[in-house]
């Protein structure tokens, strides 16, 4: 800014006094009224978890593979499959996991010998291994939008719109539930995060990885703060007499002035929440932030404790490239490296800040994987189909008992024991946020609508 | 929102039985009580079992191992017995004693039953527990409850409500059951207009004569007529969706002082008369059937003819086309090009088909297949879903956004059970479901006829292809190394070369690993042209005489990855036609009663009176859509005809008269002037269901042209807090197409266009390079058209991808094309802002005002005045000029200091994607080449210090409440 300071004043001191003062008091009712849809809402019950913060494994992570050891498929391996479960077509064979596996911890998590963080137990003994979800979709975008939205059709509200519709969100000068993607967006798209027919207020706000983190969050660089400080007093004034000459009333034009006041905070909150440089080095070091393999996870699990820290209610990040087909060995080992470092940061860090016991971290795929493959291209290929009877999830935190929940058949072909379709662990999330998903509804389109669309049952299993 | 199941009904059946006091006086005590025994074993028959079956029997009711908490609600014993808790669940006499009842009257937090929302007993419901356990909760037997049953039936209209003849439903309780006539209007005939309107008034004054009476009963005074300049920019928006320019202004203001009627008159004949409004109005229609240029799902797959369906539509509104026929044409007009031809064939049905192959069609024919393109509009693909679960979620589709579309009402309910609020049973559902079981996708070959568009051909093919070329170029030289791999292992191993093809089956010791010769880049790189080569061959589609269409066939065949090319496909041989089935809860392998194609029965309105089954169609494979949709375009139609005029009021004044477009039903609201929904349904079927006249008729009346402000805000909010009254106008919102559109207008780039294949307009750079995932690989980037001619087009013309919104006309809530959306959003939030001010779009409107004010006006306050009255269509007051001439001036000492940053069009970009087997990422080039040579709109670097000062006031101007607000 170049402006001289005698005539800066004048310029900005008016502006100011307008814009910030006079203006704002004028409007403070309409204000709050205009904030109402994510002010801070009591929960229904006693709430064990705050917070969410859910990881997103798009392309449905191997349950045998992870956390959920299969000796007989390492005995069957490469022996003919009749199981009839899956579209894979023709000839089909057992794969054995390719990897050992250990238990760790108090709860004796049993965990693939590629998960070398969360192996230690200061982490393991908070986790709860579900094991007992089944999904009904076999194809990915289809499954995303189940897990997320309740619906496999796309379109209805997110977990995370839910959870801000029921709660609100403590800080207003961000959004109440943010997202996080790897450069490409998962299949589905925005769907999976969308308000559906709740009001938009609840829909998720996607930090982006690269670039503004916020589409057009900061002006062109050619224009100072100050250029719009200016600018948004002279547009107040504008629409103060606009108002005036309408009567003096409008809760849709209040409303829309303040979201000016609020847009111009929020330039500059967000861009303190992206910034990691006031983050300790053994703090970047710990996420592996500065490393090839888990530095974009490593970034996004901290700025998801950021978040969570500023209020945020529901973060989410989707991290791809679970979807082997093939090549499962070398494809899950270098996904496990590049969240294993990460996730554990993240929790340990949440217990460490007294923040774990408020915040539910929840790590799922949208299905989990077939015992068995099919012939591609003629060849053995080493890797798994989609499987929509068995998965494996993790959870931490929130209220969660760690322990394994759950358990699938001797090939992992099928959720057994504790089998419970996704509507379940939403009813189960929200009763952890203190809200009932029964309770939890929005009139539309002829009925009052829910997450799980018709009701489901609480885990008991998991809850502490 | 609309209430829950009616109370009174339910309190005047409790008074009605009789239990509420006591039996006359002048009976025995023994005659007493065999009244009162008679009338709980009524209200037990008629109430309590049906709501215990409703609410209770699904989790205590049943199987012994299976009934939660172990309490079975089935019998009275069980109900006595009680269950684990050991609480007594039933108390005969003694209802506060009795855990059944206290848990239904949801009082005690641990204890609520049902435990969902939706299914929580009303408070009447709750009564009729209590009385009855109050009466000794006597449990007639099924003989008894028969008898009561029948009696009960026997009645169609008592103080309980109406039955409504249906074609029946899954149960005789719901057969039977009563609705509230107030929830069924909707399903009653249209009354017709001399009982609706006294013979003194003049039909011109109808609709003043309808609101005026409300507000004459409610006192509540209405707002006077808005000024001229507010009139006509409501008028233009509302018919155009664009802003009247100053000097249509300025003339509308001189008109309307020599004769203010005859002015306005005019004025929407001019507006109705205009190409702009069929582009305004069309887009209503495509938020409702859901319009977009993709197929979404996994793959996203370019429907490359869709285009042709929206100009269809675009030109029906212009050539107010009557709506009887736009229903026909749209749900059946494949099957109206099948009987032309079959005329001109002699009716050789044999040559329909082979017409079909050929695309043999004359104009009328081709527009009425490209019509069909409304039965393509889902979202769909068919990649890793079973062929009959495919299969049943599009013919789903159909019927729901046949439902919604056309007759208001909710369908989908009925897929898995009867209406839970509405009379419409699960068999309907399913009628209506066969009527499209022979229905099949295809992108059918249809000549272009001389009212489409196929400008800008050239130009866009040539782009494709250089596309496709650059794909498969990149393709070949990855399957050159791999076969050269191949052929030295074939060597290597001795045995003779095998191309891929013929290798695919043999077993893995004779012959080369799959990708030989390929590393985990390579094969990456290999996959993603492949989807390339499709996505590319598939969008030059585009220019072909095709059609996003359906055809008749008895069977179906599908490929794994059919929703990339749906083309005719007949069996040699004669198939069978399928039956159809109620399916139960919507379980494919559920199968309940084989039911015939039909149409819903509980409007009364028969195919045909004569037949056995009058609510019947056809069950040959071909004219069960024809027949469909003459019944939903019958004059007699009560949900069509309603359901139109109410959209088109409902787009004149923000809501319905009814509330929910999209439902009539129970739950939807309920019409504030249901007396003036009639006149209008039934005026608009005796003029030939013309929108145009409806138009007319709407903004002709004094209700239209009110001020935006009550009379009298502070009665208003009290009595009318949402303006049901009509008192006044409600200001709305511009839509995201009014505000782009309207900007383009506004600083004079938009070039006006007759349809065609979509234009490409900016997009947020960051986004259309985004990458986006798809099955195996990523989508292309998005590219917009290259010059501004061809991209500054309306955004009804703009590409509409599923998976990729335009960020800016997403903001402003264009909806999302995968579920129909009856009324817009307009919630203001920060994002927007964010846009409006920030986004190069914006700057760039910004940069392109302030140079036609500078084009256009000499001094700084001259420039000043013109912008407002560009933008806001009002000179600026004296202080407005001085304050933003000051505010300029500042700007441009600000602008003179700081020098922006050109903008820098990428030719080509890496992209990088984990290998979906390997898990490792590998990257690849995609080339951009419409960035090559590029005419960008002027940028900041492109102009002066002052310019840009200018701009930043224009800038202001668009984000007004006074731009952004229609009064």
């Amino acid at each position: 800014m170049s402006i001289d300071h005698s005539r800066r004043r004048a310029l900005f001191g008016l502006g100011a006094s307008l814009g910030s003062v006079a203006f704002s008091s004028m409007l403070r009712a309409e204000d709050r009224a205009a904030r109402a849809p994510l002010t801070p809402k009591p929960p229904m019950h006693r709430a064990r978890a705050k917070n969410v913060i859910m990881l997103f494994m798009e392309g449905g992570p191997g349950h045998m593979d992870t956390f959920d050891p299969k000796p007989a498929l390492t005995r069957m391996h490469k022996k003919e499959s009749k199981l009839p479960y899956g579209l894979e077509t023709g000839f089909k064979f057992f794969v054995g996991s390719p990897f050992g596996f250990r238990k760790v911890g108090d709860a004796g998590i049993e965990m693939c010998d590629q998960w070398k963080h969360l192996a230690d137990p200061y982490i393991a003994n908070e986790l709860c291994n579900f094991r007992g979800c089944q999904a009904e979709s076999l194809n990915h975008p289809e499954a995303l939008f189940h897990m997320n939205t309740g619906s496999r059709l796309g379109g209805d509200p997110a977990v995370g719109a839910w959870a801000s519709y029921g709660l609100g969100t403590v800080n207003q000068n961000l959004p109440g539930y943010v997202v996080m993607t790897e450069l490409a967006l998962p299949q589905g798209g925005p769907t999976n995060w969308g308000s559906g027919f709740l009001p938009p207020h609840y829909q998720g706000t996607r930090l982006r990885p690269e670039g503004s983190p916020i589409l057009d969050l900061a002006p062109p660089a050619y224009k100072s703060r100050q250029h719009q400080r200016r600018a948004l007093d002279e547009l107040a004034r504008l629409n103060a007499d606009h108002l005036k000459s309408l009567g003096g009333k409008s809760q849709a034009l209040q409303a829309r002035m303040s979201s000016y006041e609020l847009a111009f905070r929020m330039q500059a909150e967000v861009p303190g929440v992206v910034d990691l440089s006031n983050e300790k080095p053994a703090t970047l070091d710990m996420y592996g932030v500065n490393e090839s393999e888990t530095g974009q996870f490593g970034r996004q699990c901290l700025m998801a404790r950021r978040l969570v820290e500023r209020g945020v209610r529901f973060v989410q990040i989707f991290s791809g490239g679970w979807d082997s087909h093939d090549y499962l060995e070398r494809g899950h080992s270098a996904r496990i490296k590049s969240v294993d470092k990460p996730m554990a940061a993240l929790i340990r860090d949440l217990k460490q800040r007294g923040m774990l016991d408020d915040t539910l971290v929840i790590w799922t795929g949208e299905f989990g994987r077939t015992p068995d493959n099919n012939k591609r291209g003629g060849v053995y290929s080493l890797g798994r189909g989609h499987n929509n009877r068995a998965m494996t999830m993790l959870l931490a935190g929130g209220g969660v008992k760690p322990g394994i929940v759950g358990a699938t058949d001797e090939l992992g072909s099928s959720a057994v024991e504790n089998v419970h379709p996704i509507r379940d662990l939403h009813v189960t999330l929200l009763h952890l946020l203190g809200l009932d998903d029964n309770k939890l509804t929005f009139f539309h389109a002829g009925r009052y609508k829910q997450l799980s669309q018709f009701g489901g049952k609480l885990i008991h299993e998991m809850i502490a | 929102m609309a209430g829950r199941f009616t109370h009174g009904r339910m309190l005047t059946l409790v008074a009605a039985l009789g239990l509420c006091c006591c039996a006359p006086s002048g009976l025995a005590a023994d005659d007493k009580r065999a009244l009162h025994q008679s009338s709980a074993d009524r209200l037990f028959t008629l109430r309590v079992l049906p709501l215990l079956k409703a609410k209770c029997f699904a989790c205590h009711g049943g199987d012994a191992k299976k009934v939660r908490g172990g309490l079975n609600l089935l019998t009275r014993a069980d109900m006595l017995k009680g269950g684990d808790s050991g609480e007594a669940t039933l108390v005969a006499g003694k209802p506060e004693q009795s855990a059944l009842y206290r848990a239904v009257t949801w009082g005690d937090p641990d204890l609520e039953m049902p435990p969902k929302e939706n299914d929580r007993l009303s408070k009447a419901e709750v009564e009729i527990i209590r009385k009855w356990i109050a009466a000794g909760a006597p449990w007639p037997n099924e003989a008894a409850r028969k008898r009561i049953q029948e009696a009960e039936w026997s009645v169609i209209e008592n103080e309980d409500g109406r039955i409504v003849t249906t074609s029946g439903g899954t149960s005789q309780e719901w057969t039977y059951r009563r609705y509230e006539p107030a929830d069924l209007w909707a399903f009653e005939p249209v009354q017709p207009k001399a009982k609706l309107l006294p013979q003194h008034v003049k039909p011109g004054d109808a609709i003043d004569y309808f609101v005026n009476r409300r507000l004459v009963d409610r006192q509540v005074k209405p707002a006077g007529q808005a000024s001229p300049r507010v009139l006509l920019r409501r008028a233009a928006l509302d018919l155009t969706g664009l802003p009247p320019t100053p000097q249509e202004i300025q003339q509308f203001e001189a008109a309307w002082s020599r004769d203010a009627e005859k002015a306005w008159a005019e004025l929407v004949d001019r507006l109705l008369a205009s190409p702009r409004y069929g582009e305004r109005w069309a887009r209503h229609w495509l938020d409702v059937t859901r319009y977009a240029d993709t197929g979404g799902m996994s793959n996203d797959f370019e429907r490359s003819n869709m285009w042709r369906y929206r100009d269809y539509v675009i030109r029906a509104f212009n050539q107010d086309k009557p709506y009887k026929r736009f229903i026909v044409e749209q749900l059946a007009g494949d099957e109206l090009a099948d009987l032309s031809v079959l005329e001109r064939v002699d009716g050789n049905w044999k040559a329909v088909h082979k017409a079909q192959l050929d695309g043999d069609y004359n104009e009328q024919e081709a527009e009425w297949i490209v019509a069909t393109g409304f039965l393509r509009l889902g979202p769909w693909d068919n990649a890793m879903v079973k062929k009959e679960e495919a299969r049943q979620i599009y013919l789903d589709d159909l019927v729901n956004i046949t439902g919604q579309t056309f007759l208001a009402q909710t369908l989908r309910c009925c897929k898995c059970h009867d209406h839970k609020f509405d009379p419409i049973p699960t068999r309907d559902y399913y009628r209506i479901y066969a009527a499209f079981a022979t229905t099949h996708m295809a992108e059918r070959p249809v000549p272009f006829t001389s009212s489409e568009s196929q400008e800008r051909f050239d130009t866009g093919r040539a782009h494709l292809q250089r596309m496709l070329d650059f794909a498969v170029a990149e393709k070949n030289k990855l399957v050159e190394k791999r076969e050269a791999a191949a052929l030295a292992w074939f060597k290597a191993h001795n045995l003779l070369y095998k191309n891929q093809q013929q290798r695919r089956n043999l077993p893995d010791e004779q012959k080369p690993p799959r990708h030989v010769g390929l590393n985990h880049i390579e094969q990456g790189q290999l996959k993603v042209r492949e989807q390339d080569e499709w996505i590319w061959r598939r969008r030059l589609e585009r220019y072909e005489p095709m059609a996003q269409s359906v055809y008749n066939a008895p069977s179906f065949s599908l490929a794994w990855n059919g929703a990339r090319k749906l083309r005719i496909r007949r069996n040699a041989k004669p198939q069978p036609v399928p039956q159809q089935h109620i399916l139960s809860g919507g379980a494919l392998t559920a199968r309940g009663d084989v039911v015939q194609p039909g149409v819903l029965s509980g409007i009364g309105l028969p195919v045909n009176a004569a037949a056995d089954d009058p609510f019947l169609v056809t069950p040959a494979v071909a004219g069960r859509r024809l027949a469909l949709a003459e019944w939903i375009a019958d004059d007699g139609n009560s949900l069509t005809t309603r359901a139109i005029v109410n959209r088109i009021w409902q787009y004149h004044f923000g809501v319905g008269i009814a509330a929910n477009a999209n439902n009539f039903g129970a739950k939807g609201g309920k019409p504030t002037h249901p007396a003036l929904l009639d006149y209008l349904a039934t005026d608009f079927v005796e003029n030939g269901w013309r929108i145009k006249r409806m138009h007319r008729l709407i903004m002709m009346s004094d209700a239209y042209r009110r001020r935006s402000a009550p009379a009298d805000a502070a009665l208003v909010n009290r009595i009318d807090p949402n303006n049901q009254l009509l008192s006044y106008y409600r200001s709305r919102r511009l839509s995201a197409e009014e505000l782009r559109d309207g900007v383009l207008a506004i600083t004079g780039e938009l070039v006006h266009a007759d349809g065609g294949v979509p234009v490409m307009p900016e997009i947020n750079m960051e986004v259309a390079l985004q990458p986006r995932m798809i099955q195996f690989s990523l989508a292309p980037a998005y590219q917009p058209s290259r010059t501004p001619h061809e991209r500054n087009r309306r955004t009804i013309y703009a590409y509409h991808v599923r998976g990729q919104a335009d960020p800016f006309t997403e903001l402003f809530n264009q909806p999302n094309p995968n579920e129909s959306c009856e009324l817009r959003e307009s919630a203001s939030v920060t994002p927007q802002v964010f846009t409006l001010l920030n986004s190069e779009t914006m700057t760039d409107r910004s940069i392109a005002l302030a140079l036609r004010l500078q084009r256009e006006s000499k001094t700084l306050p001259e420039q000043v005045d013109r912008a407002f009255q560009l933008v806001l269509g009002r000179g600026a007051t004296t202080s407005e000029r001085k304050r933003l001439t000051t505010y300029v001036g500042d700007m441009q000492a600000y602008h003179s200091r700081v020098k922006p940053t050109p903008t820098v069009y990428p030719t080509k970009i890496t992209r990088s994607l984990v290998e979906e087997f390997s898990g490792r990422p590998f990257e690849y080039e995609e080339i951009l080449p419409i960035f090559e040579k590029y005419q960008a709109d002027n940028k900041p670097t492109d102009v002066s210090p002052r310019t840009r000062a200018l701009a930043d006031l224009c800038l202001l101007l668009f984000n007004t409440n006074e731009f952004m607000y229609v009064q």
